[in-house]
């Protein structure tokens, strides 16, 4: 197995001990770190994928990305000169009313893993915070919103309608949790929906390419 | 007519209940009982664990805040020296009106019920946080047994306490285990760190008179069956319609009862529909059956968020028990 592949190999694993030595090799062997960056990328799309067939769960995906972001960390002095890696920005939070973070700390997570830069704004964000920070943050193409509670998707339409009206044109909508379907993703003007996080991140980057 | 606990016996033994089990009716919780503290709508309040608990006013119930200055253990490695244990010894006066409220249950009629919360796993991650909670599992597997071992033994010593004074037949547990549509950690996960903990706590219970285990957990939680059974749990309360709960009755059912399959989330909300209550009974009593299956609500507790949905739904399984029974 080659050292790139070794490194694939135990981002999907979850081996945060081990991938920044792995990294260091790699890069002392001569490969770019942006093919290295790549193949991290292209391990975390495995975990997401695995994640979403119920083959892994959120131990092990929560791991892979620690992973991923020691393998980053060591790969980071060495793209500073290359053009940028980012996908663009995803602005992420929890909507307004609604304390449920982990459902969106896993999008955020998978969704950096696959190459975005991300803001996330946390829980219980009201509509025009998601609005500011789309306006106020660089290369904002993505704003995700999450809600797991019944009570809480209105909260998500009004969300999305006052992005919709605020003139962050070319942005892109994604919303997720529990209660929320594709139909109402649609319903109310939502431009994806995510079933998961591993799907998130999937449906974020179709989002970026199609734009 | 059977009485309330009878028909639950039957219905969980492939006996001969004479109606539905609807939803809650056998078990009468003793909720005065000291336990923990709660926040009251639009609080928040830091507890006895020093877990900080926000309820927003116009929210459901509250929630853990696991901000960096809110996390009551930030680093699992000194969990030792910063654990909050609450004690488990209460005076007279605080027992008094539980043990009134035990003393006046008809036990032939219901079951008395202690109701324990949280459990195990969620006190993991109510006390680290859920991502230190999960990513210790792999990173520092060792403190994490020794943490739910003192976790345990922190229930088996409440239990003491509460079984000497109201004698229950019956534990209501509350511990989530899943998402809607996945457990949170795989089945070889669970087994090596919360199986072994959950059966000496369950054991306990049963050794010391408690005759039922219903164990709520509002989620998918279909392949942790098996281990449920081996703890000794004898009904899932919680059960929720992504767990293809007909299927889990034909595997299970014998070993394991069912009791809810009524999801709380589109059928209790605030313009709540009883024509659609109606219709969800109905397809929960004739795809589950009569035996091993409780219809409930998949809320825990016997209350519903919205008013009336519970008083309903209740109806909606009266209405069921005559055209099938």
């Amino acid at each position: 197995m080659s050292k790139i592949e070794e490194v694939k190999a135990n981002v999907e694993i979850g081996k945060p001990k081990i991938v920044p030595g792995l990294v260091q090799e790699a890069l002392e062997e001569g490969t770019a770190a942006m093919d290295i960056l790549q193949v991290m990328v292209d391990a975390m799309r495995v975990v997401g994928d695995k994640f979403s067939a119920g083959e892994i769960f959120v131990p092990e995906m929560l791991i892979a990305a620690k992973a991923m972001s020691k393998g980053v960390e060591v790969l980071k002095p060495h793209l500073a000169g290359e053009a940028s890696t980012s996908l663009g920005t995803c602005v992420i939070g929890t909507v307004q009313g609604d304390l449920h973070d982990i459902g969106k700390n896993l999008v955020a997570m998978m969704v950096e893993s696959a190459g975005f830069d991300v803001v996330d704004l946390g829980v219980d964000v009201p509509a025009d915070k998601f609005i500011e920070a789309a306006k106020t943050n660089a290369n904002v193409k993505l704003v995700a919103c999450s809600g797991l509670l019944t009570t809480t998707m209105p909260a998500m339409e009004n969300t999305v309608a006052a992005i919709r009206a605020s003139g962050l044109n070319g942005v892109k909508v994604m919303v997720g949790g529990a209660p929320v379907t594709e139909e109402f993703a649609a319903q109310i003007g939502a431009d994806a929906y995510a079933l998961d996080a591993g799907s998130a991140a999937v449906k974020a980057k179709q989002l970026v390419s199609a734009a | 007519m059977l009485t309330k606990r009878q028909n639950l016996m039957e219905t969980i033994r492939g006996g001969n209940p004479d109606r539905f089990v609807n939803q809650y009716e056998f078990l009468d919780i003793i909720m005065e009982a000291p336990l923990r503290s709660r926040p009251q709508r639009g609080q928040t309040i830091t507890n006895e664990w020093g877990i900080t608990l926000s309820w927003p006013e116009d929210q459901l119930g509250p929630f853990p805040v696991h901000d960096e200055a809110h996390l009551a253990i930030k680093d699992i490695t000194q969990w030792r020296e910063v654990i909050q244990c609450p004690t488990v010894e209460f005076p007279d006066e605080r027992w008094a009106p539980a043990i009134e409220h035990a003393n006046a249950v008809d036990r032939a009629d219901k079951f008395v019920t202690v109701f324990f919360a949280s459990g195990t796993f969620e006190m993991t991650h109510f006390l680290l946080g859920m991502e230190n909670a999960m990513m210790n599992l792999y990173e520092e597997p060792e403190l994490m047994h020794e943490l739910i071992a003192y976790l345990t033994d922190y229930e088996l010593r409440y239990a003491e306490q509460i079984i000497e004074r109201i004698k229950p037949d019956a534990l209501f547990h509350h511990d989530d285990w899943g998402s809607q549509i996945a457990s949170l950690m795989s089945p070889q996960m669970f087994e090596e760190f919360f199986l072994e903990p959950y059966k000496k706590a369950y054991g306990f219970w049963k050794n010391n008179g408690v005759e039922l285990i219903v164990h709520h957990s509002d989620s998918y939680a279909a392949n942790l069956v098996p281990h449920m059974i081996e703890m000794g749990i004898d009904i899932w309360q919680g059960v929720m319609t992504t767990n293809n709960t007909p299927d889990l009755i034909k595997q299970y059912g014998g070993k394991l009862s069912f009791m809810g399959e009524l999801d709380s989330g589109p059928l209790d909300i605030k313009n709540w529909d009883a024509k659609m209550i109606e219709e969800h009974v109905e397809r929960a009593c004739r795809s589950c059956g009569k035996h091993y299956f409780i219809p409930c609500l998949t809320q825990g507790l016997n209350f519903s968020s919205f008013p009336g949905v519970y008083e309903a739904t209740s109806a909606a399984i009266d209405r069921m028990s005559k055209k099938m029974f």
